[in-house]
């Protein structure tokens, strides 16, 4: 009985999976990841949260302790909305510029994104869209993780 | 002659490795994200509850080296497994891996009245793994547009100490010690918060070793390729739930045949759905349903085993 359940459960999931949108960039007119974050306020409102977080967070406070908080909370926000196909235009450095200076491990790369997962629960962000956004962010972790 | 003790000299070197990695302060600072590096199968390698996947298991990701302990019970209508282990990972590319299982075999009893096999009462079998797994490209997490999955290859050695069954094997022609060799593919599709598993394992395991491996019987003492699925949806970053499906052999069922025992000895695939929760960095629990199918129906009214399975994981 359970045998049918799971294979019916697999054969599903895997026809979901590839049928579903296959991953790549988010077309320009699809905007519901960005209305589902709450557009700009509600990124803004993000990453006051995620600035706070990685400022107390002793893993990643060395990083941002002595940056520009406004500036990299500006540049997180039009980066995040642009790369998630909202109506903005990230014009600051690339992410291989900003980053190569701070030795960035994977373990610094995770605890970020640990920070972020946190600050997205705080907002209420549904975990099906916070997925969505992460997957939007985690391959940056070739630029941005420079010791290994 | 006791073929479990080099086994048991592994496992103590592992163990000695595990504590010296608590004592070195890069432990402490191990930075995989939550459940990314699976959760202990019952042979010890990183994977699902049944199977292994291509993930490094531990919280250590590059440059970094981390430990895991499991303790893990299956409980069915007439079984019970007990596994417990430990599993090393280094730099997010090397993991090794050691179990013991302790498998309550009360129902083989009944083997007596087939033949004078002399099983013990209330008897157990014991089987000790070690494993090995090495990550070989990909990056099943981070990677998240694209299609590329982590791929690793594996082999679990295993080592089974029948006690007074071992005369069940030799009637059976099975022997006590084998290898398998297997490759999986793990892939987080994180903009759909899933997780999909496929591994070909390479084996000639009965019952994944519990009853030796291989089979007196013409073509059944052959290596086979079982595949194994396991698909995981995660509802928060701390709680996953899932399915399994885990292909095996049938070698010993002819045996039964011949012998005039219908399919008394027949084996079937495993099945399970489960649920994992990570309450900490360093522990989760993993809880599920599984479908054993038959395990020598012949001796347990021909009944499916289906039961709990729980376990629990300290990763440090
Ligand atoms: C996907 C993950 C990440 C994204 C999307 C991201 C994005 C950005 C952006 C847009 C900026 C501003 C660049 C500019 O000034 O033009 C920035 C700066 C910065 N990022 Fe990241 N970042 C990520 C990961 C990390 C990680 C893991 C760390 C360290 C743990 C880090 C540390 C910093 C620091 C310290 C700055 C300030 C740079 C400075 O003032 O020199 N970032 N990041």
């Amino acid at each position: 009985m359970l045998r049918h359940i799971s294979r019916t459960i697999f054969a599903t999931l895997l026809a979901l999976s590839v049928l579903g949108h296959p991953a790549g960039a988010i077309a320009a007119s699809d905007l519901t990841l960005y209305r589902a974050l709450g557009e700009r306020p509600g990124l803004t409102a993000l990453m006051d949260k995620f600035l706070d977080g990685l400022l107390a967070d002793k893993r990643t406070e060395p990083f941002f302790g002595k940056s520009d908080h406004a500036h990299v909370k500006l540049m997180l926000v039009d980066l995040i909305c642009d790369v998630i196909g909202g109506p903005c235009e990230y014009a600051g450095e690339d992410m291989t510029t900003s980053h190569e200076k701070h030795a960035i491990t994977a373990a610094d790369f995770n605890a970020l994104v640990e920070v972020l997962q946190v600050a997205m629960d705080q907002q209420g962000i549904p975990v099906a869209d916070q997925n969505r956004l992460l997957a939007r962010l985690a391959p940056m972790h070739r630029a941005i993780i420079t010791r290994r | 002659m006791k073929p479990i003790r080099y086994l048991a000299v592994a496992r103590h070197l592992a163990l000695a490795g595990l504590v010296a990695c608590i004592a070195t302060p890069a432990a402490a600072a191990t930075g995989k994200l939550v459940l990314t590096g699976g959760v202990s199968s019952i042979d010890g390698a990183a994977g699902g509850g049944l199977t292994p996947w291509a993930v490094i298991g531990t919280n250590a990701t590059d440059g970094e080296i981390g430990g895991t302990a499991h303790v893990t019970r299956v409980s069915t209508q007439d079984y019970a497994l007990t596994s417990y282990g430990a599993a090393l990972g280094y730099h997010n590319k090397f993991e090794i891996s050691i179990a013991r299982q302790n498998f309550d075999a009360s129902p083989a009893i009944a083997l007596n009245g087939i033949a004078p096999f002399g099983v013990k009462r209330g008897e157990n079998i014991e089987m000790d793994v070690l494993g090995v797994k090495y990550r070989i490209f990909g990056e099943a997490v981070l990677d998240s547009l694209n299609l590329i999955p982590q791929v690793a290859v594996g082999i679990e050695h295993k080592q089974v100490q029948p006690n007074s069954l071992k005369s069940v094997l030799r009637f059976l022609d099975a022997s006590t010690s084998s290898t398998d060799f297997y490759v999986s593919a793990t892939k987080l599709l994180l903009e759909h918060s899933l997780l999909l598993n496929g591994t070909l394992r390479i084996t000639k395991a009965n019952q994944n070793g519990l009853l030796g491996f291989g089979a007196g019987a013409q073509g059944k003492d052959k290596y086979t390729g079982q595949p194994e699925f396991s698909v995981a949806y995660l509802l928060h970053r701390t709680l996953a739930i899932g399915a399994e499906y885990r292909f095996k052999p049938n070698n010993l069922e002819i045996l039964g045949r011949r012998a005039g025992l219908g399919s008394a000895l027949r084996e079937d695939d495993w099945s399970d759905v489960f649920v994992a929760w990570a309450p900490s960095k360093h522990f989760s629990l993993t809880g599920a349903y599984v479908d054993l199918g038959g395990i020598v129906p012949g001796i347990t009214r021909k009944r499916d085993q289906t039961g709990w399975y729980l376990s629990a994981q300290y990763a440090f």
